[in-house]
């Protein structure tokens, strides 16, 4: 009877939990609702146009992909490292990778004028695209994620009647250094990739400066292991049980916080180099444009500066701050913010100035003026569902948090 | 136990990886050259499709065509931007030429146009991720709208703003037809990036019947067709007796933003005082 009552308890849905998932559910009705509109009327239902091509989703897909580099930063240091202590999150990280990779593949063939050609850069290449290096690179990893996760799913008393599957997946958990090596390969191709898309755009003074792909791998780097470390605290408050160790939670934030004053560091000669002396032609009256058009300094200084660095280093690496999880959790969200407010400068400043490519064209072109539509933010809206219902989904039915020990028993 | 794994790990590490790399290595140029290259069945199609076969029979690198706006001429009549709509069937919000005002220093007025540059070295093909648009033989770039997925990253790329993008279906009706000229290629389809050719059309089908386009009207872009004050020639600047090519020895001439290097097809001349 006990047994009994233990598996039902299980499988039961409480109301809490159910209002969630409905919650969730409507996230996703209000996303598909936006998708409708998109496919059926094309991207005219967004604010973007032709002076500012980009907008909400690309930030999206950026932030999501940085925040999902816990997965790569951690396999790396757990496999290749070998830093065992860590193994407990290791499971949790790839989680949040694929997550965040989905997420950002969904976004993107909402983004793109012709989502049936979604497959055409597998087979038409363009070498010297980073945009098409980036579309490999973010479905390789995709499979070695998969990959990665496999032996979570074969762990599932489901497949105990196939001793085959079980047993397979953990032969691909024995070839984790070689999943984690490939990932570290291609994230650190792709992660700084990112950057490149922007830092190559030699047309653009606001984006056109070979900084931009370093400062976008540190930070991801930074910020990825911080989520994933904030996500692990989150969901041992919902669920009440013990997750990962709370030394080894303070270990990443440790090295988080470490990585972002590198980040730091490099953002502060980066700015010192644009804004030293005079005026840099281009980048002064871009900054001028800016500043009057946009809440531009403001978004660098209190977004990117005080709540994406200043706030979390300081929660991470000063002891009396880091004990306490609640801390911890904070900086990590905070952290995630700033790296959505630097994705969405980024993306957004550097098209708001107009180009100045020739006498007369200065008085033609209007600075160009974006916020997203109610259909862009609908999609946001069901991406993030989308994201939080997998998440839901697999904390509740799949062994996240037991890495090592069913290999052990086994 | 712990050591037994490590053990084990190391081993499977280098073999591994070695294979793994191989293999990738090896489908990645094989699914190369399937799908594009020389073993792929549809090469030649695909080439056929998008250089179209008339050209084919000359000497790649035979002409480079190129264009020369002459700014001290001009007088802001707008003329080309409507041929070219009405030839390109383009959507009104969203020219393909421009035509602005300007002043020089000392005040005097003078209008400034711009159609696709056509840059030999050109940021949008380098950062096409599926090469839907590339620089021909003949100098013209030019866009394959059957590849193009409509990231809209050469649009973002270009140092000229002179890439539009298909929000939507089209429905309009051509303001410009057929008073400047009726439309001689279809509407681009929702979704895709589009861009001016050169009249790219024109120039094909001319040279398969043995015009010279430059030099005969029905082989040359519609804009300069319809320049009154003839700002515009057209040419092949290989061939040194045509007239691009004795107006560019004989006039002081520019190119936008020279610093660059994308070294784009056309060229202008500035007003007689300077700019």
């Amino acid at each position: 009877m006990t047994t009994l009552s233990i598996s039902r308890s299980r499988f039961s849905f409480s109301p809490g939990f159910l209002a969630w998932l409905s919650f969730l559910g409507l996230c996703i009705v209000i996303g598909l609702i936006s998708a409708y509109e998109v496919f059926t009327k094309g991207l005219i239902v967004t604010n973007m146009s032709n002076t500012v091509p980009w907008g909400l989703w690309i930030t999206i897909d950026l932030s999501s992909i940085a925040l999902g580099a816990g997965a790569f930063t951690l396999s790396a240091i757990i496999y290749l490292f070998r830093i065992k202590a860590l193994e407990r999150i290791a499971r949790l990280a790839i989680l949040v990778g694929i997550v965040g990779y989905t997420s950002a593949l969904l976004t993107l063939v909402m983004d793109i004028g012709r989502p049936d050609r979604f497959w055409h850069p597998w087979v038409y290449w363009n070498v010297h695209s980073v945009l098409w290096e980036i579309t490999w690179c973010i479905t390789l990893y995709l499979g070695v994620l998969i990959i990665e996760f496999a032996p979570v799913i074969s762990d599932l008393p489901l497949f105990k009647r196939w001793p085959i599957i079980p047993r397979m997946g953990h032969l691909v958990h024995r070839a984790a250094p070689i999943l984690a090596l490939a990932g570290l390969l291609i994230s650190l191709l792709h992660q700084s990739s990112l950057g490149a898309t922007y830092g190559i755009i030699k047309a653009r003074p606001i984006w056109f400066k070979p900084s931009m792909p370093i400062m976008f791998i540190i930070s991801a780097v930074a910020v990825g292991p911080a989520l994933t470390m904030g996500i692990a605290f989150i969901i041992e408050w919902v669920t009440g049980r013990k997750t990962v160790p709370h030394k080894v939670l303070r270990t990443i934030a440790r090295f988080s916080g470490l990585a972002l004053l590198v980040y730091t560091y490099i953002k502060f000669w980066d700015l010192a180099a644009v804004t030293y002396y005079g005026s840099t032609p281009g980048s002064n009256q871009a900054l001028f444009v800016l500043n009057q058009y946009t809440p531009y300094g403001f978004g660098f200084w209190v977004g990117e500066i005080v709540i994406g660095i200043v706030i979390p280093v300081i929660l991470f690496l000063i002891p009396r701050f880091n004990r306490n999880p609640i801390n911890l959790v904070i900086g990590s969200l905070f952290a995630a913010v700033g790296i959505v407010v630097n994705r969405w400068i980024v993306t957004v400043s550097g098209l708001i100035v107009p180009l100045d490519y020739s006498p007369g064209v200065e008085f033609q072109l209007d600075p160009g003026v974006y916020t997203p539509s109610l259909v862009e933010w609908g999609i946001a809206v069901g991406v993030l569902g989308y994201a939080l219902l997998l998440f839901t989904l697999a904390i509740r039915f799949l062994p996240i948090f037991k890495n090592g020990e069913i290999r052990s028993s086994g | 136990m712990s050591k037994k794994k490590t053990r084990v790990k190391v081993n499977l590490t280098r073999r591994d990886f070695f294979t793994v790399a191989a293999t990738a290595a090896g489908s990645a140029v094989a699914a190369q050259l399937v799908t594009t290259g020389s073993l792929s069945p549809f090469s030649q199609l695909k080439i056929a499709q998008v250089t179209g076969e008339e050209t084919s029979r000359h000497a790649p690198g035979e002409y480079h065509w190129g264009m020369v706006i002459n700014l001290e001429k001009c007088i802001g009549c707008e003329y080309c931007l409507r041929a070219c709509s009405a030839v390109n069937d383009v959507a009104p919000d969203k020219p393909w030429n421009i035509v602005v005002e300007d002043r020089t220093e000392s005040g005097r007025k003078f209008f400034f146009s711009r159609p696709c540059l056509h840059c030999q070295h050109a940021p949008c093909v380098e950062v096409c991720p599926v090469q839907a648009t590339y620089v021909r033989d003949d100098g013209i770039v030019i866009m394959d709208y059957d590849r193009c997925i409509g990231c809209r990253y050469c649009e973002v790329a270009c140092p000229f703003d002179a890439r539009k993008f298909n929000w939507e279906e089209r429905e309009d009706e051509n303001a410009f037809v057929p008073t400047w000229g009726v439309p001689e290629v279809e509407r681009r389809s929702r979704g895709v990036v589009e861009k001016c050719t050169f009249c790219v059309h024109r120039i094909d089908s001319a040279l398969q019947k043995g015009l010279l386009p430059g030099e005969q009207v029905e082989a040359t872009p519609a804009c300069v067709n319809a320049c009154p004050v003839g700002a515009r020639t057209f040419g092949d600047m290989n061939n040194p007796d045509s007239t691009i090519s004795h107006i560019l020895n004989e006039n002081p001439t520019l190119q936008l933003r020279e610093e660059l290097g994308t070294n784009g097809s056309v060229y202008y001349i500035p007003p007689r005082e300077g700019i």
